[in-house]
């Protein structure tokens, strides 16, 4: 019987022995929509975003006024308002904007006699006091917490309060934008005195329009209101650019799409091709190693193989450079600024150039881009824009040449794939971001036409 | 539909299968070979070390407290003091008992009470880090708020009462029970909530038995059990959010508390019988239970997957075993077979719309998963009593091993995307167990152990682009609905129990 039990015992201490073995092991359940989802927003930094803080009325309301009044302009035919409008998501729904002595407003603004296109499409402004670290297409201006770096260089004045003011203070000093051109007469048939000044004279520049809003008495009255420690002599356009800044970061903000009410945890905000589609985009499109963040987008330049259009850049018209426009630069020759993405089903036409005019279009591009620029139809541009697309083989070169990589080989996306990508697309629009016109004041201090 | 619900409860009701309290009363279900360690191995047993055969072998001292009737079998009164640890390698967790029992016969009564007190470790994960990598992008720094993470262990407590009478001459006794336990912990639950920073647990367990045994000459015995079991658990866990606050233009972190509530009840019914076999030792013995379990309320994790709020299961087991008595030799095997029948549910909060354009009212299910198990549980064992100076003397060796094959099928049907997903699953858990007793004319001293293998604990790993494996498991018991790639690092769960037995004269 002890022979049997030391036999007994030592098989028993074998196999005690051998349970000691730890053996990892992958269990093939399959995967969640959800659970993947969260866990790979939580990857890529996408987390939700506060309310913003209350503005001062009496700014807001300055900035209001300042925002529609076309008296910002050399000419008092544009103001900020007509390209970016109420109706088109804060954008004008044109590929390129038309600047000062163009009529009308919206997707038919046309171009005044002998004017160009502005290079470059209005970017929506919805979202922009989010935390943007650039502004404008190639990022010229840029900074944080009162620094910035802008065309202006040092002429720039402190004391601005965020990037959107520094943004604020450059389209009435751009000539096809708001400025004009020396011979420039006003609605009035005035001449425009905006326009004698020389392209580094920003001071004068900013001094000009300041002077022609504190003539305005009503001016006066809103500029005392929502700077009352500011003698109206010491007001400068700054305080008008800070002003505007409060009435987009107030009114502007729109952060309660399906997609940022998932991000709070309610799972039922999104449908489930909503969430694979973000799934695609947080994946295999890869769309989220540009586009990430709790902004989704604005973290660099890329250039992503858009079709060239427009009258182009300083650097090398008709192409448009981009940031490689910008001094010191080459190396982002064709690259812009990722978008932020929140609304963006808001803002068509796409890109800087408004070269496409869907998401499903833009969402094909990105699925194979060589083939998208190099087969671009230009017939879907609107046929004032048509002309101006550069098709040629060396400017297609010259882009895909810089195509940045992650975007060199076909994302092979299937149809469905790609219409759910689309879907995720819009479930990024906030419900009240569709009708902002309760946005468009009755009136202006100038009394001139609002649009 | 809270997604972060459902583990618990079936965690907890797998713990309160797998210990001792009634290996074959309570049937476990289990999607996924989570490790659990003995949390509830409370009372002593004899048969421990014998891979806990059980079905033809009585064990004199777990009988009393797993069926109330069968403390007709005490002849004498008994204290029993029987500290138990656990601990689950890897260093994902472990716990410590102090059950103290009393059991004792007068006349035609007989009846006891036990309480314990148990400390149950933290499980750590065995490496973690936040899943934040590309995306952070400039914006100063992050803006942070202290909330400590939970590192403490926590105790619970048990306490039991039987009492139960012979009816004299016709060989029945009958008896009931209750057991109470005031719970703040539940081994490995901490496991289901990675991304938390602390977990605070609450809750009860509140089990009564009633049962009858009949035993005829010759060794001949029926015994019957009625149960009744009934699980809350309410979980508050503790989450760091980080928010962008377009104010500051950096990351904020804001503090949030879910609150997670399970809520099992199993009523089950359970007969064995026991005869000998031949006049050569041999026994054989039957088993047949039924359980049938409702989930009231279930939590979820927040990675766990499809979401179900819900559930309903019916499990069966049937078993034989054999035992045999040579001398102060003594050999058990069992094999019983597990057919359980589980579905769960997610139940819509709002009206929701299906792809085919139906709308699914609020209190709806939206998603109905199916599950088939087909289980099937080995258990043998051996054990060798030698005197040591005199038959009053003697020390006992046990060797054993318990095997459990568990396999099933899932259908999930997701009502919204009406679309079915099949999927099967299967593994084998094994354990080793172990025994040394010295018994003397004034008490008894019992050591049980027993590795159990096999089984794994949630590995985090996280993948960046791309289909992301989650870094999670699904739980466990009848509703777990299993959604996500889960990655168990493979730990092993080692028990030791020492047990006293005094008799009291």
């Amino acid at each position: 019987m002890t022979k049997h039990m030391v036999r007994a015992l030592g098989v028993g201490l074998l196999a005690v022995a051998a349970a000691c073995v730890e053996t990892d092991r992958v269990l093939p359940q399959p995967p969640s929509l959800d659970a993947q989802l969260r866990q790979t927003l939580g990857q890529w930094g996408v987390v939700p975003i506060l309310p913003q803080a209350p503005q001062n009325p009496a700014l807001v309301a300055l900035g209001q006024a300042l925002f529609f009044d076309k008296e910002l302009s050399g000419n008092r035919d544009i103001a900020c308002a007509t390209c970016h409008t109420t109706a088109n998501g804060m954008g004008d729904g044109r590929s390129l904007a038309v600047g000062t002595g163009g009529t009308g407003v919206g997707p038919g603004r046309t171009l005044g006699p002998g004017r160009q296109f502005i290079p470059r499409n209005a970017p929506t402004l919805l979202n922009v006091a989010l935390g943007l670290p650039y502004a404008f297409w190639d990022g010229r201006v840029s900074g944080f917490a009162g620094f910035f770096q802008s065309p202006a260089d040092s002429a720039l004045p402190a004391g601005l309060p965020n990037i959107l003011a520094a943004q604020a203070m450059f389209p009435v000093t751009n000539r096809r934008e708001m400025r004009g051109v020396p011979g420039d007469t006003d609605v009035f048939g005035k001449p425009n005195e905006l326009a004698q000044y020389g392209d580094s004279q920003w001071t004068e520049m900013w001094r000009g329009v300041m002077l022609r809003l504190v003539a305005i008495p009503a001016y006066v009255a809103k500029f005392n209101a929502a700077f009352p420690g500011v003698a109206t002599s010491q007001l400068e356009f700054r305080h008008a650019a800070t002003a505007i800044a409060a009435f987009e970061t107030q009114a502007l903000t729109k952060i309660d799409s399906p997609f940022d009410r998932y991000l709070r945890r309610d799972d039922n905000a999104m449908t489930e091709a909503e969430k694979r589609g973000a799934l695609l985009f947080f994946g295999k499109a890869t769309c989220s190693s540009c586009h990430n963040g709790p902004l989704i987008g604005t973290g660099g330049f890329v250039d992503v193989g858009v079709p060239q259009i427009g009258p182009g850049g300083a650097t090398e018209p008709p192409r448009d450079l981009g940031r490689g426009d910008l001094a010191g630069n080459d190396f982002y020759r064709f690259a812009f600024r990722i978008a932020p993405l929140r609304n963006v089903e808001l803002s068509a036409p796409y890109f800087h150039d408004g070269a496409y005019p869907t998401l499903e279009s833009v969402v094909s591009h990105y699925n194979d881009v060589r083939t998208s620029i190099t087969t671009f139809d230009s017939m879907q541009l609107a046929p004032d824009v048509r002309a101006t697309y550069h098709g040629d083989a060396a400017t297609i070169t010259a882009v895909l040449d810089r195509l940045d990589f992650r975007l060199s080989q076909p994302l092979h996306l299937t149809v469905a794939e790609r219409a759910d990508l689309v879907a995720f697309l819009k479930s990024l629009t906030d419900p009240s971001a569709r009708n902002l016109s309760s946005l468009v004041p009755p009136s202006v201090p100038s009394g001139l036409p609002v649009q | 539909m809270n997604l972060l619900r459902q583990r618990t409860a079936m965690l907890g009701a797998v713990l309160l299968v797998l210990g001792g309290r009634a290996s074959a009363q309570i049937i476990p279900i289990r999607t996924v070979p989570l490790a659990q360690g003995d949390q509830f191995l409370l009372f002593p047993s004899s048969n421990l070390g014998m891979g806990g055969v059980s079905i033809a072998l009585s064990d004199s001292l777990f009988d009393p407290f797993r069926n109330p009737a069968l403390g007709v079998r005490v002849d004498a009164a008994h204290l029993f003091v029987a500290p138990t640890a656990y601990s689950s390698s890897r260093e994902t967790g472990g716990g410590r008992t102090l059950p103290i029992a009393l059991i004792a016969r007068t006349g035609a009564w007989f009846g006891g009470f036990a309480g314990a007190v148990q400390q149950i470790e933290r499980s750590r994960p065995f490496s973690f880090s936040p899943p934040f990598a590309v995306a952070l992008p400039r914006g100063g720094p992050v803006a942070t708020q202290d909330v400590a993470s939970d590192n403490r262990s926590h105790g619970n407590s048990y306490a039991f009462a039987t009492l139960g009478k012979s009816l004299g001459v016709t060989g029945v006794s009958v008896g009931g029970s209750v057991q109470w336990s005031t719970l703040h912990a539940l081994d490995g639950v901490d496991l289901l909530y990675p991304g938390s920073q602390g977990l605070s647990q609450s809750g009860h367990v509140l089990d009564l038995r009633l049962g009858l045994n009949k035993e005829w000459s010759g060794n001949r015995s029926l015994e019957i059990l009625a149960l009744h079991d009934r699980f809350a658990m309410t979980q508050d866990v503790s989450y760091i959010d980080v928010f962008w606050d377009p104010g500051l233009q950096q990351f904020v972190q804001a503090p949030r508390v879910e609150r997670n509530r399970d809520r099992n009840r199993t009523t089950g019914l359970h007969v064995a019988y026991q005869r000998p076999l031949t006049s050569t030792g041999w026994r054989i013995g039957l088993i047949g239970t039924a359980n049938i379990v409702s989930s009231p309320r279930i939590a979820t994790n927040e990675i766990v997957t499809v979401p179900r709020d819900q559930g309903r299961a019916t499990a069966l087991n049937l078993g034989v075993g054999f035992s045999k008595a040579r001398g102060l030799a003594l050999f058990g095997v069992d094999v019983v077979y597990e057919p359980i029948w589980s579905n769960s549910w997610a139940v819509a909060d709002v009206p929701m719309l299906t792809v085919g354009g139906e709308t699914i009212p609020a209190g709806g299910r939206t998603i109905v998963n199916r599950f088939r198990f087909s289980n099937v549980v080995l258990r043998l064992g051996v054990a060798q009593e030698m005197a040591l100076t005199n038959l009053q003397k003697a020390v006992r060796l046990d060797l054993g091993l318990g095997v459990r094959s568990m396999h099933y099928r899932l259908t999930q049907e997701d009502r919204l995307a009406a679309t079915e997903h099949p999927l099967r699953n299967s593994w084998v858990e094994w354990s080793p167990t172990w025994g040394l007793s010295l018994r003397f004319p004034d008490l008894e001293l019992r050591y049980r152990g027993r590795v159990l293998n096999g089984t794994g604990r949630p590995s985090p790993s996280f993948n960046f682009g791309g289909p992301v494996p989650l870094d999670s498991f699904a739980p466990n018991n009848l509703v777990v609905t299993p959604g996500e790639t889960i990655n168990l690092a493979g730990v092993t769960t080692i028990t030791h129990q020492i047990s006293l037995s005094l008799p009291l004269r």
